[in-house]
């Protein structure tokens, strides 16, 4: 949809304030928009509390390790709350596929490249599990997950018999799971980006995106034009386990260990995680760039907190606060931007007001580069939706 | 066709008023084809009974639809019209009796097969997906690809085409509007919606249950203008409908339910408005 130049012209009369209104409404119908003012504003008032050392980059480099392991959780159970399923095993999962990993190379002498793709495979058919409990027996994706969940974390107890289990880690392998990037960030910010960009395509640029989607949104609908509703659902499933798989092997790579309690927790953090990047609880509406803000807006708060000498235990609350305000912000204010009409006399959609905005972005852009103002305007310019 | 009715052509020119009381206009009688002896129906229920543990949803139902005509079906609630509905789109199969899509015995074990015939139901709750825009609800299901080795995405320019050329082909006078949201358009744009959907990707049978239920006056004219479009194109039209003006205004031929059973069986110039009142009201 470029900005056809034509209706640019006829549009270049209405005022700068209106369209720059418009712009606004527009960057706040989407989904990321909460999420992306939550890291803003948290990163500004940490720079504030502690000035000296939060904007630093050694705190960059920590709180995007945070962000990057919460984060490649949180976008499989991103996928999987679009298609309108709960996954509370995650966390479960990531500590036994943790344990599986483990145990394949220290007691049969699995080299690492292989032991780490097997202990993906073990999570993805563990997400299986739940997907088959799912679809054949109807049963709500909370109480299958929360059931197994139980399950899960109860093997690994055993298994490890509640102790801590180390493993020599090549230093080939650790560096390629977590190991030093560029500039000093850790392999494993790659790999959130990656799979976040990947996650990003399958749901917005494919057939089983818009599956995920409809699935959410109208699973009778969808099953009544021939969407195969149950493979995706399972399919889901796998993948969300799968990644938590991921994370799994990334933290053994990173501590040369598991133990009882790897991952315990993280299931709510990936919800909370998902909800403030701005997908709806009952499903069929998200984005996968939302939830990566989010898991950087969790990992902020972990590490700015510490920086601001606040004692530990605020972490569960500011997140919690966040976590409602976002909800908030999400559903009753997008929903009467939704339904708001555009600016300025534009229709929906319409090529004129794109290019009224892209004009105007780019008028601003060229007089003031340096204004923080200028940014925001062009990050609102493309006009396409992330669903379409 | 009829006379009294507005071609596509016409229809697609006149102004909002007139189609605003397009439902009234064709009220008075018309002079209706008789179906020609040799017509195969393209489905057919033969006997069909029905029940649902002790309650018997229908009993000895046959019903005939035929290419190019307009089949409405009437009565009250619960008398078995969604049941009906429901078999012959291959939500679940019939105790007894049989279906013969144009002539064959066919039996359904899930909607998807009944699909794959070309039988296209549009339930009144379930024509679109409210958060995905216009485009992608056309061709959900059936989203064009482009592929580069294994790897496949979505076509999101031909999407946008064949979103077009489906409303367009109906009629419809909002087809420049596809990016909108399901949530964005009307409930009489979503139900057309549904129905240009299922024309563009070929069925041969309409099943609409209570299209024009939820619709305001105008609105449900338009519904109704696109049903007798897609008449038109040749396609056979199942109208569930509890409005008997709306039936009489577009239907060849009308059938009553009653408590489970066929109670009565019109071409549409064999009945008026009243006698139609009566006689549901009679039997229901």
């Amino acid at each position: 949809m470029a900005p056809g130049t034509g209706q640019g012209a006829s549009a270049a009369q209405l005022s700068r304030r209106v369209v720059f209104g418009e712009a606004v409404r527009r960057l706040m119908l989407r989904p990321e928009s909460t999420s992306l003012a939550a890291v803003v504003i948290l990163f500004v008032v940490f720079s504030m509390l502690s000035p000296g050392l939060f904007p630093s980059k050694l705190t960059y480099i920590s709180f995007m390790s945070v962000a990057s392991e919460l984060g490649i959780v949180s976008i499989g159970v991103t996928l999987l709350m679009i298609g309108g399923h709960f996954d509370l095993s995650v966390g479960a999962v990531l500590g036994l596929a943790s344990y599986v990993c483990v145990l394949l190379m220290r007691d049969y002498g699995v080299p690492p490249i292989l032991a780490a793709p097997l202990a993906v495979a073990v999570g993805a058919a563990l997400g299986a599990v739940n997907g088959a409990l799912v679809v054949r027996f109807r049963i709500h994706s909370f109480v299958v997950t929360l059931g197994t969940m139980l399950i899960w974390r109860g093997v690994v107890i055993a298994l490890t018999g509640g102790f801590p289990v180390m493993v020599p880690i090549p230093p080939g392998f650790k560096d390629i799971m977590s190991g030093p990037l560029l500039g000093g960030f850790k392999m494993s910010l790659l790999w959130f980006f990656v799979i976040g960009g990947v996650g990003t395509f399958l749901l917005t640029r494919t057939r089983f995106g818009n599956w995920i989607q409809a699935r959410g949104q109208n699973e009778l609908a969808a099953r009544n034009l021939g969407v195969p509703v149950d493979r995706v659902t399972i399919i889901l499933f796998m993948l969300t386990s799968a990644l938590a798989a991921v994370t799994g092997v990334i933290q053994v790579a990173r501590f040369s260990s598991v133990d009882a309690l790897r991952g315990e927790g993280m299931e709510l953090q990936a919800v909370a995680v998902t909800v403030i990047g701005g997908a709806l609880l009952s499903g069929g509406y998200g984005s996968v760039i939302g939830t990566i803000l989010g898991s950087i807006t969790f990992g902020m708060i972990q590490v700015g907190l510490v920086l601001a000498g606040v004692p530990g235990h605020f972490f569960r609350t500011l997140t919690g606060v966040i976590v409602v305000g976002a909800v908030i912000l999400n559903t009753s204010v997008a929903r009467r931007m939704a339904r708001s009409k555009p600016l300025g006399g534009f229709r929906r959609g319409s090529e004129a007001a794109d290019a009224a905005i892209a004009g105007i972005a780019a008028a601003a852009a060229a007089k003031s580069s340096d204004q923080s103002a200028s940014s925001d305007i062009r990050r609102a310019g493309p006009p396409e939706e992330p669903n379409r | 066709m009829t006379p009294t009715l507005p071609s596509p052509a016409h229809a697609q020119t006149s102004g909002t008023q007139a189609r605003g009381g397009a439902a009234d206009l064709h009220l008075h009688p018309r002079k209706i084809e008789p179906i020609p002896r040799d017509a195969v129906p393209v489905i057919e229920a033969v006997n069909v009974s029905k029940a649902f543990g002790a309650t018997t949803a229908l009993v000895d139902v046959s019903l005939k639809a035929y290419a190019g005509r307009i089949l409405a079906l009437l009565g009250d609630n619960g008398a078995g019209k969604s049941t009906l509905i429901k078999i012959l789109s291959g939500v679940f199969p019939p105790d007894r009796g049989e279906l013969r899509f144009r002539g064959e015995p066919v039996t359904f074990r899930n909607p998807a097969q009944a699909r794959q015939l070309g039988i296209a139901t549009v339930f009144q709750d379930l024509a679109v997906c409210e958060l995905l825009s216009v485009t992608r609800n056309v061709v959900l299901g059936r989203e064009p690809q482009m592929a580069f080795g294994p790897f496949k995405w979505l076509d999101m320019k031909r999407a946008d085409e064949m979103a077009r050329s489906a409303l367009h082909q109906l009629g419809v006078r909002w087809e420049r509007r596809l990016d909108e949201r399901g949530i964005n358009i009307s409930g009489g744009e979503r139900q057309s919606l549904a129905i240009a959907r299922a024309m563009f990707f070929g069925s041969s049978l309409l099943v609409l249950d209570e299209p024009t239920s939820a619709l305001a006056v105008r609105q449900a004219g338009r519904v109704l203008d696109h049903i007798v479009h897609a008449r038109n194109q040749g396609q056979a039209v199942i109208l569930i409908t509890h409005n008997f003006r709306h039936a009489l205004s577009v239907a060849d031929d009308l059938t009553v339910l009653a408590q489970g059973r066929i109670a009565a069986h019109f071409r549409r110039d064999e009945i008026e408005l009243d006698e139609l009142t009566d006689l549901v009201a009679r039997v229901s």
